[in-house]
């Protein structure tokens, strides 16, 4: 035994294996035109109804959007926004009406729509201490918040930037003279409140000492209460975007006039941003958004067409499969 | 006994010296006027080593000659005998005396190091190797562009990660081989020598012998160190060795003690002064004096033994030891082969210079929109809420990382070069390098490649080659050893002008062949030869004289004008021994056996005698002297004292420079024949060599001994001089006969042949025999066939070179123009011609015919010709180039071809260490060209783009979003999973299906050979392909990027999620697209590309489950939302029709063979399948 092995070590015969020899069982697929038409057939059939269904759906959500930031400027500062906002003396209340075009049904999500701000832009993300957000032990945790972190007397909770720039105008709606109750719990996700941001750190030299940068914070409430804040702070992905506000928990009937009243405190104005308020109905498709039905017709559609033009080019110009005489020596001898 | 020997040792006086200096210095000012009979060979030998000096001490020229004879006369050695040691290029090593040799030099002890570190120089010499990759480089100037404050895109660890990964499982890598090697230093080090001390010889470790020490060895012990001979077992101090370790060659070599030191008895009383070049790794030269005893004696390589030889035959041996440990030939000689680049990895090259420039232009795009947009919103950047330039918290207002417009708009590019750093795809490099090992697994395994007989597996020695395998369009191919077997065997004899080629009988009247006996033992060859009958009886009989002496001497020529070292082997039977000729050339080997098997057995020899029993009457030879071989005179003398006490000559050698040195006047009628004899041999395609002889009277004896005493002794210059003597000494010489010897094909040669020009290479055969051995063979190999016209050129001046090849020019259009009937052209053109064309504005002419041509047959060419011939190709095309060959005189044109293959065969092994890839047979050049090379080719052809395409498919994304973010190169994809990209998400896959993918079976590669063309048109990797590609990308980004942003845009999606669904999408789209191009999938491949994706969703979920990362809980909330799925799918199937429909619709309008021949193999198969199952159902019913 131990001899035979010596032996058959000593050779430098490989073993066989049909890995080695690259011989392992596999599957070859072929484009048959069997194979290609049923694909694009199958993608047409599928996508094509789809999109339909993606504009059905869409076409369900009712929304109502209003600009307000212009509107909201009283005619005397149209040349100087920047004072009427900064001002603490300035009227800011601003009353909008808007009409149901139809029937929305609850949950009715109310948010604000911000254009031109960029939240992703690098030096804001950054701007930020998620470790002071979650442990008041590590509120001195400030060097990424630099210049809005605190100074001597103490750290800013929460630091940086993103807090700073806090969206504090708000909304009150009226259907007629009846208030409309706006459900701000649970707009914020779940898991922030929980884990991100701390139920035993409160808000400490907030919106103190320098320049205002927007909202203030209760400071005896934790900031895993602040869903607001929370909210301001999962940072936007594009420098157009929506932020939830709250929710409407009883339905609006269609043709309604709907009251807004509107804190206008928020200064978009200095670098030519748009506000917006937005009333939106939701399904599985999330908001109103016609972009995937359309493309999910375009590519059921192309996909049609494609399996069209291939079921007439194998009909009018069929080449057999694996037909030697189609190989290039081949074809040049048959054509000398 | 030693009577001969002592004459061997003269004195030299200085003056002496100088003359001779001088007298070389004049020949080498009128070359060749010395000998006007060959003046003209000598003159074209040297006009082509003129024209070709940069291609000279490459290799050592001429030793595929060592068939003819010995190598050691090699104009190497010439060169190097040639100047004179001074004082500060020497080292002095005093004879048995390592105190006082070592004293004022700092030689090194016998302690060898192959390992690299030790455990302190392990971290930084490691990491400084590394970093001898452009690719680290790379990497590494980004990761600390990275950690400047300004520039921070990445995390600290983040960034550092990719690089710090690859590093460790290099440095790991590194770290497991050197210890390996440390463990064999440790073990190499401390085995035992016998060494010289205070008298009497003690055992002492290999790594404490020191210089100028004497060691003692026995038989079959390993040598420590490189040793100069002083004395051997052997009275004549001659030593055997075997020189295995060091070149691979298996034959014995010869080794000789000076006379001046062949005391046996008292070795410690010697002592003397050597001086000897410094260290260097030129293994076949050694150049030195010995003084001793007031004389100085001369040293040269066949003096010295070196370091991992093998004594063998001498029962012991004594030398002083001159290099020790790290300066010993052997270590100096151990570095790696030489690298080569493949061609696609410069073309490759050439793409990623366009991708450079394509990431240069994102990278100013963004800076310069970035400069815009800081200037557009100058006024307000103070205070905006996203940006606030001002900080207001201290008591002055400044600006907070600001640096000015001009700079920051610097630093946005120096950002976005490092976010879009992997649009140059350096871990292709290492991906590379992974495939091309797993592809190298594969070949070595491979059963198709493995040869029975000699238990020998192909052997990749060279790793950055494999897929040029794939695109050869020519093959510059060996004739000897390589298209045939280099077994010789002597066939037929032409003696004194009658040819010998009757009837063969397999035994001499008694059974087994002709035996000797001596003392009471029976001596046999080893190799029983077939003899010829009438030569025999003639042999025999003896009656007549006329006939009988001719043959006497024939037979005796070939006997003892040769370096074969007879060998007793023992066998079962106590009674009886079998001689093993061991020799360098094959040829040498054959005529011995033949000599013997007509009775002319060679039994001993030693330095100074041979012992030949000549019909069982044992005669002793004195060997007065013996001109070794070189690739100039081309043949070899011996002079032999006979025991009648009169002295011979005999010469044996190539026929071109024989008829030179032959007395035509005597015997003409003789001469004619065998000159006829000889082309009948050369037109079977046997191998000839002439015999010839003279006697030398006292006098001529005696002059020719005084210059050749004169010219061994010499310290400068020593062959040069000794060549002299020799062509004196070779002149008017009368004709013995001339033999044939017949070098059998490999198997399977033809048919690989047939394979290899079906396959469209075209196979070019460079040979050093003669035009008519070389036709005949071509015709064996199927090289040549009955239907091409021949077109020959062979001619001696520029002039009728000029003439005939215009000529052949003409014919060779008129063939081309004539169409269907045209008939295949042959080109066999000499090595003479070629002296006149090659370097020479004739050389577009040659190439211009030879590419019209579809064989070439080159012969009688010398190995620097060989390097030019592939040169000439090289220079003028594009076209791949392969050489294959076996002996050292190959070895030029192996380096020079863009792919070199040895054949580890009868030849010795240094074709084989200037090899990219080795095999056995030739034969195997057919699996490797047609089967791996295609595949080799095919894979790493579509893994460079598909590398292009993913990285910069990942880049684009990133890109349009920097547009998105104010052009602050802010990124939504987590800084994780940008990392994780190349490393984790992406980089297994390609791999595997660069190793593995087979886009058709072996069956039919082989069976199409034409199928090869796919390689040489470079059809898996072009510069289409690569335009094509990116369009592909660009689109491919266009649809990932935008059909997110569409979907989500103004809603409350945060940056994480959305990076979220990006990295997943390009991922998956990645994946699938590699997934669409797969032609064979097997289980390796389905694991490899699903595990992927499942590998990443994994990874983006723990990414997302680290509560301090922004994006904490993301994928969750996204996955819980039926756009992100309805998202995802859009996104894969927009981006990959547009390329599917492409793929389609060429494979129907414009199908490659390819893919032809695989349609045709899945028919195949499907029916296959069928008509199994049929059988297994037929026994059932």
């Amino acid at each position: 035994m131990d001899a035979s092995t010596r032996t058959k070590s000593r050779s430098k015969k490989p073993q066989y294996s049909r890995f080695t020899q690259q011989e392992l069982p596999a599957w070859k697929p072929i484009l048959t035109p069997k194979w290609i038409i049923t694909s694009f057939v199958i993608i047409a059939i599928l996508f094509t109804p789809t999109g339909l269904l993606c504009l059905w759906a869409s076409e369900r959500v009712v929304e109502i959007i209003d600009r307000y930031d212009d509107d909201c400027l009283p005619d005397s500062y149209s040349t100087d926004p920047d004072s009427f906002i900064q001002s603490n003396n300035t009227n800011k209340t601003c009353v909008r009406t808007l009409k149901v075009p139809r029937k929305m049904s609850a949950p009715i999500f109310i948010y604000y729509q911000l254009d031109n701000f960029y939240q992703n832009h690098r030096r804001y993300v950054k701007s930020r201490s998620d470790k002071q957000l979650r442990d008041p032990d590590e509120a001195d945790e400030t060097e990424d918040c630099k210049p809005i972190n605190g100074n001597d007397d103490g750290p800013i909770v929460p630091c940086g930037l993103v807090a700073w720039s806090l969206f504090n105008d708000t909304y009150k709606f009226f259907k007629g003279n009846k208030a409309i109750d706006i459900d701000k719990k649970d707009i914020a996700w779940e898991s922030d409140k929980k884990y991100k941001f701390g139920s035993n750190v409160y808000p400490k030299n907030f919106q103190k000492w320098e320049l205002i940068g927007g909202g203030a914070l209760d400071e005896s409430k934790p900031l895993s209460e602040q869903e607001d804040l929370i909210v301001w702070m999962k940072t936007a992905a594009l420098p157009t975007f929506r932020k939830l506000y709250g929710k409407i928990n009883t339905d609006l009937e269609a043709n309604e006039t709907i009251t807004v009243v509107i804190q206008n405190n928020y200064n978009t104005y200095v670098f030519g941003g748009e506000k917006k308020v937005a009333l939106s109905t939701a399904n599985w498709i999330g908001g109103k958004n016609d972009f995937f039905g359309i493309s999910f017709l375009t590519i059921g559609g192309v996909c049609f067409f494609v399996a069209i033009n291939f079921i007439l080019l194998y009909v009018l110009k069929p080449r057999p499969l694996g037909d030697p005489s189609y190989l290039s020596w081949n074809r040049n001898q048959g054509a000398q | 006994m030693t009577s001969d020997h002592s004459s061997y040792t003269v004195e030299m006086s200085s003056d002496e010296l100088k003359t001779v200096d001088f007298q070389s210095q004049k020949e080498k000012d009128e070359p060749g006027g010395s000998n006007s009979s060959s003046s003209h060979r000598s003159i074209s030998s040297n006009t082509w080593r003129a024209n070709s000096i940069k291609e000279v001490g490459v290799i050592e020229l001429g030793s595929k000659g060592a068939r003819y004879g010995s190598r050691k006369g090699g104009s190497s050695s010439m060169s190097m005998s040639r100047r004179e040691i001074s004082d500060e290029d020497s080292r002095k090593v005093y004879i048995n005396d390592p105190v006082k040799s070592n004293e004022s030099f700092d030689f090194s002890g016998n302690s060898v190091r192959t390992s690299k570190y030790s455990v302190l120089t392990f971290l930084p010499r490691n990491l400084f190797e590394q970093f001898h990759r452009v690719a680290y480089v790379y990497f590494l100037i980004i990761a600390i562009l990275n950690q400047l404050p300004q520039l921070a895109v990445f995390g600290r660890f983040a960034s550092i990660l990719p690089l710090s990964m690859v590093l460790l499982v290099t440095a790991i890598k590194d770290g497991y081989e050197d210890w390996r090697r440390h463990r064999s230093d440790r073990i190499e080090n401390n085995r035992l020598a016998s060494v010289l001390v205070n008298g009497t010889f003690e055992h002492k470790k290999w790594k404490d012998i020191q210089v100028g020490e004497i060691i003692k060895f026995s038989a079959n012990e390993t040598i420590p160190c490189d040793i100069v001979l002083l004395s051997t077992s052997d009275p004549t101090g001659v030593a055997y060795i075997q020189t295995i370790n060091l070149d691979g060659e298996s034959n014995l070599k010869t080794r000789y003690a000076k006379q001046e030191t062949l005391r046996s008895n008292e070795v410690e009383r010697i002592s003397g002064v050597i001086k000897c070049e410094k260290p260097n790794r030129n293994i076949y030269g050694f150049l030195g004096t010995m003084e001793i005893d007031q004389k100085q004696v001369s040293l040269g390589p066949s003096n010295i033994v070196l370091r991992g030889c093998v004594l063998k035959n001498t029962s012991w041996a004594v030398g002083v030891v001159v290099y020790t440990g790290m300066e010993t030939k052997v270590m100096l000689n151990n570095s790696g082969a030489q690298s080569k680049r493949s061609h696609l990895e410069d073309r490759m090259n050439r793409e990623i210079i366009y991708l450079s420039f394509f990431l240069v232009a994102l990278c100013s795009i963004v800076s310069i929109l970035a400069g815009i947009w800081l200037r557009r919103h100058r006024d307000e950047l103070d205070i905006m809420p996203f940006y606030r330039r001002k900080d207001y918290s201290g008591e002055d207002v400044d600006n907070y990382k600001y640096y000015g417009w001009g700079l920051e708009i610097f630093f946005t590019f120096l950002m976005s070069v490092i976010v879009f750093q992997i649009m140059i795809p350096i871990a292709l490099y290492i991906s590379m390098e992974l495939v091309r090992l797993g592809q190298a697994y594969f070949m070595i395994r491979d059963d198709n490649m493995y040869e029975e007989s000699t238990d020998s597996r192909f052997q990749c020695r060279a790793l950055n080659v494999n897929e040029d395998l794939g695109q050869v369009k020519y093959v510059f191919s060996d004739k000897t050893g390589t298209l045939t077997e280099n077994k010789m065997e002597f066939q037929y004899a032409s003696i004194f002008g009658v040819d010998y080629n009757g009837e063969k009988t397999d035994f001499y009247g008694e059974q087994g062949g002709y035996y000797a006996k001596v003392d009471g033992l029976i001596l046999r060859p080893k190799m029983a030869v077939q003899v010829d009958k009438e030569l025999v009886r003639l042999l025999r009989t003896g009656d007549d004289v006329k006939i009988g002496k001719p043959i006497y001497d024939f037979f005796l020529a070939l006997a003892s004008c040769n370096t074969i070292v007879p060998i007793l082997v023992d066998t079962a039977n106590p009674a009886e021994k079998l001689i093993d000729y061991q020799g360098e050339s094959p040829d040498e080997q054959a005529l011995v056996y033949a000599a013997a098997a007509y009775g002319f057995m060679l039994i001993e020899r030693t330095s100074g005698h041979i012992v030949i029993d000549i019909l069982g009457d044992r005669q002793r030879f004195n060997v007065l002297g013996m001109h070794e071989f070189d690739s100039e005179r081309k043949r070899m003398s011996v002079i032999l004292g006979c025991p009648d006490s009169t002295v011979k000559v005999f010469v044996k050698g190539a026929d071109t420079t024989m008829f030179t040195v032959i007395d035509k006047s005597k015997n003409t009628d003789v001469v004619t024949a065998t000159e006829s004899h000889l082309h009948a041999y050369s037109s079977v395609g046997l191998r000839t060599l002439v015999m010839g002889m003279k006697g030398l009277s006292p006098h001529e004896f005696e002059q020719w001994r005084t210059s050749y005493e004169a010219a061994t002794n010499a310290l400068m210059g020593r062959a040069r001089i000794l060549k002299k003597v020799a062509m004196n000494l070779e002149t008017n010489l009368s004709i013995l006969g001339a033999s044939g010897i017949e070098d059998k094909l490999q198997q399977g040669v033809p048919e690989a042949i047939e394979s290899l020009r079906m396959a469209n290479i075209k196979v070019w055969v460079l040979t050093g025999d003669k035009q008519e051995t070389a036709i005949s063979i071509g015709y064996s190999s199927r090289l040549l066939t009955s239907k091409m016209t021949q077109i020959i050129i062979n001619n001696n001046s520029t002039e009728s070179c000029r003439r005939s090849l215009e000529e052949a020019l003409i014919i060779s259009r008129k063939a081309t123009t004539s169409g269907e009937n045209a008939k295949p052209l042959a080109l066999i053109i000499d090595g003479t011609s070629l002296v006149y064309i090659l370097d020479s504005e004739l050389e577009k002419q040659l190439f211009e015919l030879a590419s019209k041509c579809a064989v070439v047959l080159c012969c009688r060419v010398a190995p620097l010709q060989k390097a030019g011939i592939v040169m000439l190709i090289k220079k003028r095309t594009n076209d791949l180039t392969l050489a294959i060959g076996d002996g050292a005189n190959d070895v030029s044109m192996i380096q020079k071809a863009d792919v070199g293959i040895g054949i580890s065969g009868q030849e010795g092994r240094q074709a084989v260490m200037a090899s990219d890839f080795a095999m056995a047979q030739f034969r195997f050049l057919v699996p490797l060209l047609l089967v791996h090379g295609h595949w080799n080719y095919q894979r790493m052809g579509y893994m460079i783009l598909y590398n292009f395409y993913r990285n910069a498919v990942f880049v684009l994304v990133l890109f349009w979003y920097a547009l998105y973010t104010a052009f602050t190169l802010s990124t939504a994809i987590n800084e994780w999973n940008s990392v994780l990209y190349s490393v984790i998400y992406t980089s297994v896959p390609t791999i595997v299906v660069g190793i593995l993918d087979k886009d058709l079976s072996r069956t039919s590669l082989l069976k199409y050979p034409q199928l090869y063309g796919s390689g040489q048109k470079q059809e898996s990797y072009n510069g289409k392909l690569f335009w094509l590609t990116i369009a592909d990308t660009v689109w491919q980004s266009v649809v990932v990027f935008f059909v997110p942003l569409l979907a989500y845009r103004k809603t409350d999606v945060d940056g994480s999620s959305i990076g979220d669904l990006w990295t997943l999408a390009v991922v998956f789209l990645v994946n699938l697209h590699l997934a669409m191009d797969v032609n064979t999938w097997n289980w390796i491949i389905h694991a490899s590309i699903w595990g992927s994706c499942v590998a990443t969703i994994i990874c983006v979920i723990i990414i997302d489950v680290i509560p301090i990362l922004p994006g904490y809980w993301a994928i969750f909330h996204l996955a819980g939302d039926g756009k992100f799925w309805v998202c995802l799918i859009a996104i894969i199937v927009a981006s990959l029709v547009p390329r599917f429909v492409v793929k389609t619709l060429v494979q129907h309008y414009g199908p490659s063979d390819i893919q032809i021949a695989g349609e045709a193999e899945k028919l195949e198969d499907q029916i296959e399948l069928r008509n199994a199952e049929i059988e297994m159902n037929q026994p059932q019913r």
